[in-house]
Parts: structure tokens; sequence; C-alpha cells
């Protein structure tokens, strides 16, 4: 018990300076723009009043660490200040555009686990067999496509080959549920395939080493046939050592989607994150590098935590 | 099917994509069929023929004076950006590992912050501040790879320290930089080359990515992630757009995981 309180306390420390860091990182990246960022936001054609008047509402001409500080404890209640371009809370603008790339990551989370445990446990019985050598060359190719080209590839291929004309449509998920998931799957999936290759990789080395391990044998000894041991041990198993890596994976799909959002037209936080570097709208920019960062802190301690609740090799590894 | 077999399998792979990739970028240094900007009206969306290899595009330049020019900037980034990395990552590895305690959480708190920045979205905000330009691509690419490197380097350092021969060194009062040079550097070799070709794959996957959206190499430059954006619009009747660009990055990108898996292979064969 004590081991526990330990290591959660230690990682919870960890968590919340690696937020505060990230908050200063994103502020610090902002603050450090060659000249002045007023001047910057509204280019050369502004007055000198236009430009001071930007200076007082942003609060330019108070101390760095003022600003600093001012601008975390609005960030903590949730308050990003206004949207030069949209001239809307940055939250809202946020929040709207949260379902398409939150729906996105999580779809290609789902297909990125359901494909690669049975590939993985397939391979994992014969390694360097024809069905796993295979499988891992077709791995290794879809991890060098990038994944917008991949995305492009598909839909020339579903609306040539297939005829199917309804890639790149988007419906809103308030008028119309099943079709706002039925326009993420393909991007999902454009965005999931390479991960898919991760994960599969990382996969089944871990189940090729849990099926030499004592506990296989002995189980095998005990008489349970191959496939109950796959299911009851090696499995389960690899589950847990892979927590971490399907944590790196969703904070990589996160970030893929930004761009794949792009190829096929859907109005998620990438879209407005490019939109916002076009207008050099620095209070949204500033907002969702923020945002998106504090959801990958969150993910990474959510991953430590879990794996740790069930791994109790985890927390001791640590302590002793 | 033996180690060494497969190993060698994977170096003649990787050696000949690579092989036409570098085959690409030394004749787009020197001669190109056309002029890489020259629009043509009367050749408009072209598909592939014997005077247009690769086909034309929207504005009838073409694509493939375009895909020999792009491969030069392909190389420089990944080149360049992995340069950055594996310096910093070096020099933040290598101290993390070296001195530990303070110097180590101090070091390894920092890159972790880094890298929970998803993807892009650091090289993008450096690009936003600072405007898109080539060596902002490369420094800002170069930051976000360089946790990666230094990693590898304090965890093999760590492991290393423990050695006779190190503590031997520490004991004659050899200077950190001379022992580090020396002894650590020439004895992570081994661990730190395939992370270095996988960094140069990923990086031009990153790469293309911010060409893609147009914050990347900038025109009138060619480079592979601006033309599949600029194709985009014209996938479904012009595929080759996409398919000639896509095929020279995935052989670049492919090349580079085959001689980094053969680096592995060989590595563990020899060590057996």
């Amino acid at each position: 018990m004590g081991n526990r309180v330990k290591f959660a306390a230690g990682k919870l420390c960890e968590f919340l300076l690696t937020a505060l860091l990230v908050s200063f990182f994103t502020f610090a990246a902002f603050s450090i723009i060659p000249g002045d960022a007023a001047r910057v936001m509204l280019g050369t054609t502004a007055t000198e009043e236009q430009v001071e008047h930007l200076r007082t509402e942003l609060g330019l001409n108070e101390p760095l660490a003022q600003r600093y500080v001012s601008w975390l404890t609005s960030a903590m209640r949730g308050d990003f200040g206004k949207s030069l371009a949209f001239s809307e809370p940055v939250s809202e603008l946020i929040s709207s555009r949260l379902p398409v790339t939150l729906g996105m990551s999580l779809i290609a989370l789902i297909i990125v686990i359901v494909v690669s445990f049975p590939f993985a446990a397939v391979c994992s019985r014969r390694p360097g067999k024809f069905t796993d050598r295979a499988l891992s060359a077709a791995g290794h190719i879809l991890f060098a496509i990038p994944p917008f080209a991949l995305s492009m590839m598909l839909i020339i291929l579903f609306t040539r080959v297939f005829g199917i004309v309804a890639v790149g449509q988007y419906a809103r998920p308030s008028d119309d549920f099943g079709k706002f998931l039925s326009c993420l799957i393909l991007p999902a999936f454009c965005i999931a395939l390479p991960k898919i290759a991760m994960t599969f990789k990382f996969l089944r080395a871990s189940m090729i080493e849990y099926s030499a391990s004592d506990f296989a044998r002995t189980s095998k000894s005990h008489g349970l046939t191959d496939f109950m041991i796959l299911i009851k041990h090696i499995i389960p198993n690899s589950a847990v050592s892979s927590i971490t890596v399907i944590s790196l994976v969703l904070s990589d799909i996160m970030g893929g989607s930004l761009i794949v959002e792009q190829v096929f037209n859907l109005p998620g936080l990438g879209r407005l994150l490019l939109a916002a570097i076009s207008r050099r709208d620095f209070p949204l920019l500033s907002g969702i590098v923020f945002y998106l960062a504090l959801m990958t802190v969150v993910l990474y301690f959510m991953s430590d935590m879990i794996a740790a609740l069930i791994d109790p090799r985890i927390r001791d590894r640590r302590t002793s | 099917m033996n180690l060494a077999r497969i190993s060698k399998r994977y170096l003649i792979m990787g050696m000949t994509l690579l092989g036409i990739v570098l085959a690409f970028f030394l004749i787009g240094l020197i001669w190109t069929p056309y002029g890489i900007n020259d629009t043509d009206a009367a050749a408009k969306l072209l598909a592939p023929c014997a005077d247009h290899l690769f086909g034309t595009d929207n504005m009838g330049r073409d694509v493939f004076s375009r895909c020999l020019a792009a491969a030069r900037y392909t190389l420089l980034v990944s080149f360049a950006g992995v340069a950055v990395a594996l310096v910093l990552g070096t020099v933040a590895g290598l101290a993390a590992g070296y001195f530990g305690g303070i110097t180590d959480k101090i070091i390894m708190i920092l890159s972790n912050s880094v890298m929970c920045f998803p993807g892009i979205l650091l090289a993008l905000v450096a690009v936003a501040v600072f405007g898109p330009s080539l060596y902002n691509v490369i420094w800002a690419l170069g930051l976000v790879f360089a946790p990666t490197f230094a990693r590898v380097y304090r965890s093999g350092t760590i492991e290393l320290m423990t050695r006779d021969f190190i503590l031997q060194s520490k004991v004659m009062k050899v200077p950190p930089v001379r022992l580090m040079y020396v002894h650590i550097l020439p004895n992570l070799m081994a661990q730190i080359l395939p992370a270095v070709i996988t960094g140069l794959a990923n990086m031009t996957l990153f790469e293309s990515g911010m060409s893609y959206l147009g914050l990347g190499v900038q025109p009138p430059a060619a480079s592979y992630g601006k033309m599949l954006s600029d194709a985009q619009s014209y996938m479904t009747v012009a595929p080759w757009l996409i398919i000639f660009p896509t095929l020279i990055l995935v052989f670049y990108i492919l090349g580079l995981y085959f001689i980094s898996e053969w680096v592995r292979t060989s590595v563990r064969g020899g060590s057996q």
C-alpha cells in the first residue's frame, strides 16, 4: 500500500510539473515573437493607433511574468480569451470543433486495437513463417505512407473504382449522428493504418516474448490448449504492457488528425488551427495548442496510473 | 530462414529503394527535362506519356521535372533536421545519463514536456510565430525530434556507467567530456544508428505533412507535400499527380526503414 501511494504521489507531481511546463512553453512560444506581437498580428497596413489599442487589449504593455500568471489563471478556468479572427471566445470555438477531432481519434483508436491484436496473435504463433512475414512487410509499407497521401489514394480508390461519391461530405452531429459517424470512418481509417503497423509491431514482439515464458510453458504442461493460453495469459499480459504504447499512439492519432482533416475537408481542430495560423490569430492559436498538449499530458498520466494499477511490477520497479 | 539471410534481404531492398531516390536527387540537381515552374497551356493535366513521363498538372507543369527537383528538399530537411536533433539530443542525453540526479530530472522533464505536443503541433507553432521558411522548418523539427535521441543516449549512458572501464576512467579522473567522447559515444553507436535512420524516415513524414499544409518548403521551390496539396482538387481526374510524388516519398521512407531493420538485425546477430 505504501508503494502505491508513493508511486501515485510521485506521478502526480510529475504530471503537475509537466502540465506547468507545457503551459509555460505555449505561453513563451507566443511571447518571443520577434518584434511587436500586435504589429505582427495586424500586419503592416495597420495604423499606430490600432496597434496600440490591440496592445492594451492583449495586455502586452504589462510585464511578462504578470502576463503569464494572468494567462494561466484564466486558462485554468477554461478562458483563453477572445479570438481576433472570429471574434468569439476561444473556448467556444474549440468546443464547437472538438466533436470531429475527438470522434475521429476515438474511431481510429478502436480500429487500431481491433485490428492489431488479432493480427499480432496470429503472427506470434509462428514467428518467421509466411503469414508473419507477409503481415510484417505489409506493416512496414503502411508505416511508410504519409497519412494525407494515403487518404488521397483511398479517396481515389473509393470514388473511381468503387464509385462511392459520399467521400468528403460532412453532417453535424446534432443534425444526423449516424451520418456524422459514417463520414468520420474513412478519415479515421487513414490515420489508423500507420498506427496499426506500430501497435502491431510492438504487440507481436511482446506476445512472442510471453509465449516463450515460464508461465506459458507451465500452462501448456497443465494441458491448456494453445488458444486458451493465448486468451488467458498472453493477451492480458501484452495488453498491460501495451498501455503505454497505446497512449503514445493516441497522441500521435490526435496529431495526425490535424492534417487528415484537411484532406477530407472536415471542420475539426486542425482546420481551426490552420485558420488561426494563416490569420495570425495568436490568442486562438495558443488556446488550441495548450488544449491539445494538456490533453496529451493528462492522457500520459492516466495511462501511467492505469498501467501501475493493473500491473504491480511497474510501481514496485520505481520504488525498489 | 536464418537471421543473416533475412538481414541481407533487408539491406538489398533498402539499398535498391534508396538508390532510386538518390538517383532522382542527383539527376534533379543537374538536369530536369522541363523547368519546374514552366507552364504549358497546351498540355494541362496530361496523362503520363513519352513527352511527360509522369504527366502534367493543372498548370501544364511537368510532374517528372518537379519530382526530380523536389527530392533535394526532402533529403535536405530530413538530414539537416536529424542533425539538429542529434546534436541537441546527444548533449542532453549524455548529460542526463552521466550526471544523473537533479540534472537528469530537469532534462527528462523538459524533454517529456516537448514530447507532450502531439505530432507536428510544436513545429506548426514555430512556423506560425517565425514565419514559414526552410530554416525554421529544420530547426523546429529538430527540436521536436531531439527528445527521442536524448532518451536513447540517456538509457545507454546509465547502463554504461556501471561498467568497470567507465568506473576506472572516473577513478583516474578523466574529464567528463573526454570520457563521454572516448568511451560512451562509440559504445552507443549501435543503439543510436537505427534511431537516426528511423528519425530520417519520420522527419520526412513530418516535413511532407508540413509542406502539404503549406507551412513547409515554400514555392517557387517544388516539394512533394506541396505537389500533393496542389493536386488535391484534381485527384480523381488526374491520379498520376498523387501517385508519383507519393511513390517517391514511400520509396525513401521504406528504404530507410529497411536499412534500419538491417542494422538492427545484423547487430543482434553479431552479438549472439
